[in-house]
């Protein structure tokens, strides 16, 4: 319980330190992005007021007056997850747009994540287990050769041979609107699948090279282990010491993983912008290139938080698997 | 039932190097033996072989009634370990799984081995000063090393094993749970009728349960007999060494000797000649040349000599 507290706690400080951050790049911004939209608004042919209002809309805070409150008025919003309006496209706000967004990230990252970490650990295991062999040598060669490349440089290889070279995969969208509607049935969620394929296996084949080392190491760990012996000793069936290894070989992943789902987050800017495909990664892009800063703050906003949880939900699972932390908890 | 065990010229090995070299050894039914040298002398090895652990290079472990440790296929291994012979670790080490309470790996022995009712387990823990239920739902890191101990020899009994190994049981634990320990293992042995070999490094833990005891050196059994024949009168130079070493509570400190020197490790021990020359205080010529042979329960050229 402390433990989650201590998270929230965390978490709540790194959100604050994001949002300040990006209110003080917003207002410190050189060509200030606020003053330039107020400017143009006018120039557009709004009176002053109008154009202020209409600011205040985008930003969640009135252009003039004094910084603080600007600063407070900001916060307040954001508390009501009111992210403001986006500045390229007038009126829609910036909440829709990410949230809408976010579950495609979602879907990429996890399972770009389960995919590379289920294929690193089985193939950790047979190679920690068949060391001294071909089998083991090739795993583990395998597995470094392709570890520290980034994940973008996986997806453009894999978008130039099997979206260019062979078209066998669409270049980009979530789903091909003219054939599927939105519903949970198979054709949809089988096209869902089919366009989220290429951006998934650029994430899983970046990292299943490090979960594989990871797994190989910790596995030769645990099988020097007494307690591996001392099974062997008392006769116990050789899946049940199986289980008794993987599940001890398993556990210092889940610490990695909690930090590897930040890293593809932000990864993910990159292979949806390859891909084109709409997500929240894309949105920031888009939001950058647009100079859409009020997006730009929203999207950034919800990577942080998402992060943040993700690394909760990594400790919570490791309290569930661990009881030595839980006994404590 | 009858269940000794007969060790008979094996040699275990770890690559090419004999760890235990051409040892002979008889655990008679109903007693307690101990096996006792320094550190690195193969005591651990030996003890593993009785399990069939290891890789016996020649020589056969017969326990009565189940067969020769040495030859048994996998399977046959793995249906005696924990049913008819039971292993127990040093305290130190951790030898349960961290993620498991006690009970379910209770279960898992139980399940392996085809058991239903490991009921048994509740009154070997109480009859240990445990608390069955409380023990049962604690994970390893829940317990104290003199529970854990005691915890290891229920894991070894709890199946009705005859033959119970232990090695270093007391080792790392404080002297009043070693005292606790060794009174446990006295009394299960005596309960059950067991045939026990408890391996340690202190000679005092020997004169206290052991009723024979086996000196091991450099993989060498180099003496055995009853545990009173043999620390009132020892006959190897080495075991006189070990003896001289203990410190007594009564008389001043310096009468404990320590043993000069150091034990070899496996690359050193020489292929040719006594494996204790180096630190013997009695050597000859003919120790650099010839291994002595156990004669009379003793193994040395100097012992052969007088006794001519
Ligand atoms: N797994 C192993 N691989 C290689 N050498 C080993 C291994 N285990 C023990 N040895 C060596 O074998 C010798 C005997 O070890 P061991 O049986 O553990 O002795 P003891 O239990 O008397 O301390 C030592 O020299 C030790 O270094
Ligand atoms: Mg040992």
């Amino acid at each position: 319980m402390w433990r989650i507290a201590g998270h929230l706690t965390r978490g709540l400080a790194m959100i604050w330190a994001v949002t300040t951050f990006t209110f003080v790049l917003i207002r410190l911004m050189p060509g200030d992005p606020v003053q330039v939209q107020y400017e143009r608004l006018i120039a557009q042919g709004m009176t002053p007021d109008q154009a202020e209002s209409a600011t205040a809309i985008t930003y969640g805070f009135v252009p003039h007056g004094p910084m603080w409150k600007q600063y407070l008025e900001y916060m307040w919003g954001l508390a009501h997850l009111d992210l403001g309006v986006s500045v390229e496209s007038q009126g829609v706000p910036v909440a829709d747009r990410v949230f809408g967004a976010l579950p495609w990230t979602v879907l990429l990252v996890l399972s770009g994540i389960l995919i590379s970490f289920l294929i690193g650990v089985v193939l950790g295991v047979v190679a920690a287990m068949r060391r001294s062999t071909m089998v083991g040598h090739g795993l583990s060669i395998a597995g470094s050769l392709l570890h520290g490349v980034p994940p973008f440089v996986i997806g453009i290889v894999l978008a130039a041979l099997f979206t260019r070279r062979w078209r066998w995969f669409p270049s980009g969208g979530h789903f091909n609107g003219d054939e599927v509607s939105p519903g949970f049935y198979y054709d949809f969620i089988g096209d869902v699948a089919y366009h989220a394929v290429l951006p998934a296996a650029s994430f899983a084949v970046a990292s299943y090279g490090g979960w594989l080392l990871a797994m190989r190491s910790s596995v030769a760990s645990v099988l020097g282990d007494d307690f591996l012996l001392a099974a062997e000793l008392r006769g116990l069936r050789p899946f049940m010491r199986f289980r008794y290894l993987a599940r001890n070989a398993i556990l210092p992943l889940f610490t990695v993983l909690a930090i590897s789902f930040g890293l593809v987050f932000g990864g993910s800017i990159f292979i949806e912008r390859i891909f084109n495909y709409p997500g929240l990664g894309m949105l920031l892009y888009q939001s950058i290139g647009a100079r859409d800063f009020s997006m730009m703050s929203g999207a950034f906003l919800l990577i942080t938080a998402a992060v943040i949880v993700a690394n909760i939900l990594a400790d919570v699972l490791y309290t569930v698997i661990d009881p030595r932390v839980r006994r404590q908890a | 039932m009858n269940m000794g065990v007969t060790i008979a010229g094996l040699t275990v090995t770890y690559g090419d190097l004999p760890a235990v070299k051409d040892v002979s050894l008889r655990l008679e039914d109903g007693t307690i033996t101990g096996l006792v040298g320094e550190s690195g002398s193969g005591k651990s090895t030996l003890a593993l072989s009785l399990l069939g652990h290891g890789n016996i290079a020649s020589g056969s472990v017969f326990i009565d009634g189940v067969g020769d440790m040495s030859k048994m296929d996998k399977g046959a291994l793995r249906a005696v370990r924990g049913a008819k012979i039971g292993y127990v670790f040093q305290a130190a080490q951790n030898s349960l799984n961290p993620l498991l309470t006690v009970g379910k790996q209770l279960l898992d022995l139980a399940k392996s081995h085809g058991v239903r009712d490991v009921r048994g387990a509740h009154p070997l823990l109480r009859r240990m000063g445990l608390d069955p239920d409380r023990v049962l739902n604690s994970y390893q890191h829940e317990l104290s090393g003199g529970m854990r101990q005691r915890v290891g020899i229920m894991f070894a009994l709890v199946l009705n094993a005859h033959v119970l190994v232990l090695d270093e049981p007391t080792t790392a634990l404080d002297m009043i749970t070693q005292a606790n320990i060794l009174q446990i293992v006295r009394e299960v042995h005596a309960d059950r009728g067991l045939t026990t070999l408890i391996v340690t490094h202190d000679v005092g833990v020997v004169a206290e349960v052991a009723s024979r005891v086996a000196v091991m050196y450099g993989g060498r059994i180099v003496e055995c007999g009853s545990t009173k024949e043999v620390l009132a009168n020892p006959r190897h130079p080495y075991t006189r060494g070990l003896i001289n070493a203990i410190p007594r509570l009564t008389g001043p400190v310096d009468v404990a000797k320590p043993l000069p020197g150091t034990p070899p490790t496996l690359g050193t021990i020489p292929a040719v000649g006594c494996v204790f020359r180096a630190r013997c205080p009695i050597r000859m010529d003919v120790c650099s040349a010839q291994e002595p042979e156990m004669i009379d329960d003793v193994a040395c050229h100097a012992v052969g000599v007088t006794a001519k």
